[in-house]
């Protein structure tokens, strides 16, 4: 087997440290923006909470139909007199005061079951496009300082992370800062009723520490926790929701050298699940092309080769002989044969007679 | 890396939604970039400079000059690795176009994009001109002649 590829680890000042780690099989992994969009559909909906309006909404009322023959319409009209509300429409749904139609329940389906084998598929899907520089580009991930992806720091230095200031220089010294400075000034206030619900503020997400719960322990996620934008998880529960964030491949993952150490042993122990393999395993078009295994079947093409002249200047036919030719082959016996000048040469045309010449003034 | 990713695949992944592409809903709805690296700014393959693994973006310098900035090989696993030139402080702009057309097309990196990264350097120095100051307006007949006068 071919050399697998390694990631550098990086100390806290930034640089490399000079070990390198395995890179873990997951990150090889088919990318599929389609199986993690469907299983991000689905478990978004599982931290619902149900809602809906009052049972007795538009119903507070006894309001009776008053039949025909009142010359009003047979909706159900609130009984009584001495307010204005004697004589209204009632209950339904294009009554003022009425219930709205088809009132919401709180037993609506909130919640969609996503195999485990999915959200498994999903998962190494996404770690996987987590290592392509382009994809989290893509996403909006300031990643322009960052020396290498999957960007894993040595755990050493996670030691003295609890404090959020060292935290902070840290993913500053490691290039992570710009991405982290997006999320802080991205905070926004929400549009519409959601300020009221609970979900005042919207803003970017930044990176995704992941660690090993048992050998970082958990002290460096007090550290990060009140940085805008950065999130932590340990490496053995990892969360598409966090993964991809939307449903969109490519979050930007700060890896703790343990946490990718600690990443195949966490996919072996998954009984029955095996990480899902490539059904192509050349993905570059040109290069597939250009492969001699293609290139020896292809036959010849056929016909010769020509190039079509584009934008050549257009030559005037009038005053370049060639050209001339070429649109009108009998020009070469028109002009041999003199026939452009036949009358010329018959020479002057005669005088008319006398006699016609008086008829003619006549 | 691994071969599981292409620029074809990054391509067919992110055509529809990334952080570079504008979209307008009016005149053609054309869809534009915002990609440093993409010379023409059109939201397409072979303009994309984040999804290309060769790639070239032209800014504006200091003094006049412009700054080339093309991806290094690799780069799909490490985001900083890109090379800066500046070309032309103080010079004319015929040398910074030959240095542009040299390093993009004419040394093999991309010569697809010679003639777009050529336009855009120029476009880049034009830009840098100091602007004219406007013409002032003639007066238009006799009443404004008189009315200037008094």
């Amino acid at each position: 087997m071919a050399s697998r590829p390694t990631v550098t680890i990086i100390g806290a000042d930034g640089k490399a440290t000079g070990a390198t780690e395995v890179l873990p099989k997951v990150f090889s992994a088919p990318i599929r923006p389609d199986i993690v969009k469907h299983v991000h559909t689905g478990m978004a909906k599982n931290k619902r909470q149900p809602y809906s309006v009052s049972e007795k909404a538009g119903h507070q009322t006894s309001a009776e139909s008053w039949g025909t023959g009142r010359a009003v319409a047979r909706i159900p009209r609130v009984s009584g007199g001495g307010t204005h509300r004697a004589g209204q429409a009632a209950f339904g749904n294009m009554c003022r005061s009425g219930r709205m139609f088809a009132p919401t329940k709180i037993w609506r389906k909130w919640h969609v079951k996503v195999n485990q084998g999915q959200k498994r598929f999903a998962t190494a899907s996404a770690l996987a496009a987590s290592a392509v520089a382009p994809l989290l580009m893509a996403r909006g991930h300031q990643v322009a300082t960052v020396p290498e992806v999957p960007l894993v720091i040595d755990s050493a230095a996670f030691g003295p992370a609890e404090k959020t200031s060292i935290a902070l220089g840290l993913l500053k010294a490691v290039g992570a800062g710009a991405d982290v400075e997006k999320a802080k000034a991205s905070k926004k206030l929400r549009a519409g009723k959601g300020k009221l619900r609970g979900r005042r503020h919207r803003q970017r997400r930044g990176p995704l520490v992941v660690y090993s719960a048992e050998t970082d322990g958990k002290d460096l996620v007090k550290g990060f926790r009140n940085i805008p934008g950065v999130e932590t998880c340990p490496v053995d529960a990892l969360n598409l929701l966090q993964l991809a964030p939307g449903g969109h491949l490519g979050r930007f993952i700060v890896w703790t050298s343990s946490a990718i150490k600690e990443l195949d042993s966490v996919y072996d122990s998954k009984k029955g699940f095996f990480l899902p393999s490539n059904v192509v395993s050349q993905s570059d078009l040109t290069r597939l092309i250009n492969s001699s295994e293609i290139q020896s079947v292809l036959r010849a093409p056929k016909g010769e080769a020509r190039t079509k002249r584009g934008a050549v200047q257009k030559k005037n036919p009038l005053k370049n002989k060639q050209v001339l030719l070429r649109q009108n082959p009998y020009a070469a016996t028109y002009a041999k044969e003199g026939l452009g000048s036949q009358k010329a040469s018959e020479g002057k045309p005669k005088t008319l007679p006398e006699a016609f010449k008086k008829l003619l003034d006549e | 890396m691994s071969s599981n990713v292409s620029a074809d695949l990054i391509w067919e992944i992110s055509r529809n939604t990334n952080s570079y592409l504008v979209k307008r809903t009016h005149g053609g709805a054309p869809q534009f970039s915002r990609d440093p690296l993409n010379l023409v700014n059109l939201n397409s393959r072979k303009n994309a400079g984040f999804v290309n693994d060769k790639a070239v973006g032209i800014a504006p310098g200091e003094k006049g000059s412009v700054v080339v900035t093309s991806k290094k090989s690799g780069s799909i696993t490490k985001p900083s690795a890109v090379s800066t030139v500046t070309y032309g402080a103080n010079k004319t702009t015929r040398k910074t176009y030959k240095n542009v057309a040299s390093q993009v097309g004419k040394s093999g990196y991309r010569p697809d994009l010679l003639q777009a990264a050529v336009a855009r350097a120029s476009a880049v120095r034009a830009s840098q001109r100091p602007a004219k100051p406007d013409q002032e307006k003639k007066l238009r007949g006799n009443a404004a002649k008189r009315a200037a006068q008094a």
